[in-house]
């Protein structure tokens, strides 16, 4: 049976679209992880990021997936989530 | 005469009126069928004499249309479109439309009837003269919801939310909050279609108002949790019931979901129907296995979370909660006649199926291998129902007792009903105000009077309501206590009768 | 899109960053994800731009991808 069309359970008061996730108050001291996509001169608008972010105080970490057509692995993800506080993912073109 | 006993009965509905040359026909047949196959030959006279009048003979064929070779007008129905829109039950159903519209129709081979129909004399004149259809496939298992889904209106008033392209359905209702932490059935529109057929309600009838966002509650809504949780259609009547027994107001659903404390709604069911629906009251009775008792409790719970907006870091507070909290249903184990079942006991009777709802935060067992008296049994049950909490603790505390087979034959042999039991236990249960514990779970709740003397004797269930059951397994000296908080005026069992 | 649900998904805050020309797909995505993630758009093109521009691109974007990482 297809099972692309689910009913909804709730009470629909929510919009049917996932919220994203609930923003932390401040940022002040945070490690942000810059996620490089692996589009061409996407690594240049990080590095300038990486600069950035660090002379503002935050700890900078990076990382790299093999090639934008693919999905993220899963442990390259959990890493991130081990490692960073935030997130910042680019430069899609 | 030998009475016959057939598949179905040919017979004809029609306005009464003669036939009338020509016109359109339409023959619905399916290979896997005998009488279908016997007529193939009558259809092709039917087309014959039709045609040549400049009328039109449509065959359409549920399972392999090549039954239907060599007609002009052969369908291939596979998908039962044009069944599911004529309503067929039953196959051979020949048609007669006039203007577009069905104007008669003759359903399994009734020779007479079909040349009535066709206007065709001598019709069928080699064949005998009646022969029962067979069942149309539009009536296969699970085909009904089915078709319902793809041809009809459903009638389902939900939200329809859409799963990615290429992503996992079970998947999908994790990612959007609906689940309890284990998978849930994607709740489908045929699943709920048929989990609607276990009930005759009205799939928009609104039951109640769900804490803690009082949200209105239709049969819909609740037919959709079911899927989730893994409920039968045949749970649906003990889902229902159980959750308008919690609606109620003497059970105080609101303050159990929302209190720091680790209890939760408790489902027992009483009666015929547990036995009807394979629910367990016996070894295990409280543990995992049994689909009825996982499922129906289930349902509950995700009702809470999903309709009305009851989860834990937001209204539900609870420190610790417990496993309780996926699932707690069971069936009160009635099988020995020497005590009368809960709702018995209540005034319902014995065929009366029922829920009951009472709150509680799990079990704790009790432990007595030795005792043969039941005034010694009492004892060693007083000892761990005192404790409940704290042993000085008395204002909003209640249990429930369940006592398993070695420990009620102890009862049974001496002749002890079951409220003896809990007469003898009342009366052990008595806490010296010296023990009593300060503040709103013990001192605060007496009177000036009470507190006036250290050795009054306070009841610990002061407020609280305590009950005593049946239920578990055969071997083992074991009884269990479900405690919670609440109490009189507060949180209170409630039952509800399954009508 | 789909790293940035996954991202999420394990808990941690993600914002991406992604060049105007991907608006309307994002928008597109967006709805057949059924999830709304934070997006901060740059002015397109970036392959032919010098290394100095594509910085000055990072800078004039710095504060609003601060942005979509508080709770403001």
């Amino acid at each position: 049976m297809p099972e692309n069309i689910l009913l909804d359970p709730t009470a629909e008061t929510a919009a049917a679209i996932v919220p994203r996730l609930a923003r932390p108050q401040s940022i002040a001291g945070k490690t942000i992880g810059l996620f490089d996509i692996a589009k061409m001169r996407g690594d240049e608008f990080l590095d300038r990021l990486d600069e950035l972010l660090t002379a503002r105080g935050y700890v900078v970490k990076r990382y790299r997936k093999k090639h934008f057509t693919h999905l993220a692995p899963i442990e390259l993800k959990q890493r991130i989530k081990s490692e960073c506080d935030l997130v910042i993912e680019g430069l899609a073109d | 005469m030998r009475a016959m006993t057939q598949v179905a009965v040919p017979h004809i509905e029609t306005s009464g009126k003669p036939a009338f040359p020509g016109g359109t026909f339409l023959a619905i047949v399916k290979r896997d069928c005998p009488t279908c196959v016997l007529v193939m030959p009558v259809l092709r006279e039917i087309e014959r004499h039709i045609e040549h009048l400049g009328g039109t003979l449509q065959v359409h064929v549920q399972d392999d249309v090549t039954l239907a070779a060599g007609f002009s007008h052969a369908y291939d129905d596979i998908v039962l479109a044009t069944s599911y829109r004529y309503n067929i039950d039953t196959v051979p159903t020949l048609i007669r439309l006039k203007d577009g519209r069905e104007d008669a129709r003759v359903v399994g081979w009734l020779r007479s009837e079909w040349q009535s129909l066709t206007g065709i004399a001598a019709l069928g004149e080699g064949l005998p003269a009646y022969r029962p259809g067979c069942g149309s496939k539009t009536l296969d298992p699970g085909m009904p919801a089915r078709l319902k889904v793809k041809y009809g209106n459903s009638g389902l008033a939900s939200r329809r939310i859409e799963v990615p392209p290429l992503s996992d359905p079970v998947e999908t209702c994790y990612e959007r909050g609906w689940s309890d932490g284990l998978p849930v059935v994607p709740p489908t529109e045929e699943r709920v279609l048929e989990m609607l057929d276990g009930t005759a309600r009205s799939p928009n009838e609104v039951i109640g108002l769900i804490p803690p966002n009082l949200v209105p509650c239709t049969v819909e809504k609740v037919a959709i949790n079911a899927v989730m949780a893994g409920c039968r259609p045949e749970h649906m009547p003990v889902v229902l019931t159980a959750i308008e027994a919690a609606l109620m107001p003497a059970f105080g659903l609101h303050g159990v979901l929302a209190t720091t404390n680790a209890c939760t709604p408790v489902i027992m069911v009483n009666g015929p129907i547990a036995r009807a629906i394979g629910m367990n009251a016996k070894g295990n009775v409280f543990g995992q296995g049994n689909r009825a008792n996982a499922a129906i409790g289930r349902t509950l719970q995700l009702v809470v979370r999903n309709v009305g907006g009851g989860r834990p870091g937001e209204i539900d507070r609870s420190v610790f909660g417990s496993p309780a909290k996926y699932s707690f249903c069971f069936a009160e184990d009635e099988d020995d006649p020497r005590w009368e079942s809960y709702a018995v006991s209540l005034g319902y009777s014995p065929r009366a199926s029922t829920v009951t709802i009472f709150p509680g935060d799990g079990i704790t067992q009790t432990i007595d291998h030795i005792s043969r008296k039941p005034e010694d049994l009492c004892r060693s049950y007083a000892g761990c129902i005192r404790a409940i909490y704290h042993t000085g603790h008395i204002i909003g505390v209640q249990a429930f007792l369940a006592i398993a087979q070695e420990h009620a034959t102890v009862f049974y042999d001496a002749g002890w009903s079951k409220a003896r039991v809990k007469e003898e236990l009342l009366e052990l249960l008595k806490i010296p105000v010296r023990e009593v514990v300060p503040g709103r779970s013990g001192l605060s709740g007496l009177t000036v009077e009470e507190k006036a003397d250290a050795d009054n004797l306070i009841p610990k269930f002061k407020n609280g309501t305590f009950n005593i059951i049946r239920a578990g397994g055969s071997a083992g000296k074991y009884s269990a206590i479900i405690s919670s908080i609440g109490g009189r005026g507060s949180i209170e069992p409630v039952t509800k009768e399954i009508k | 899109m789909h790293d940035i649900r996954g991202l999420e998904q394990l808990g941690i805050v993600a914002v991406g960053v992604a060049t105007t020309e991907f608006k309307v797909a994002a928008a597109a995505q967006s709805q057949a994800l059924g999830y709304d993630p934070a997006v901060v758009f740059v002015r397109h093109p970036i392959q032919d731009r010098t290394r100095e521009e594509i910085r000055a691109l990072a800078d004039s974007a710095l504060e609003q991808i601060l942005a979509n990482l508080t709770a403001l």
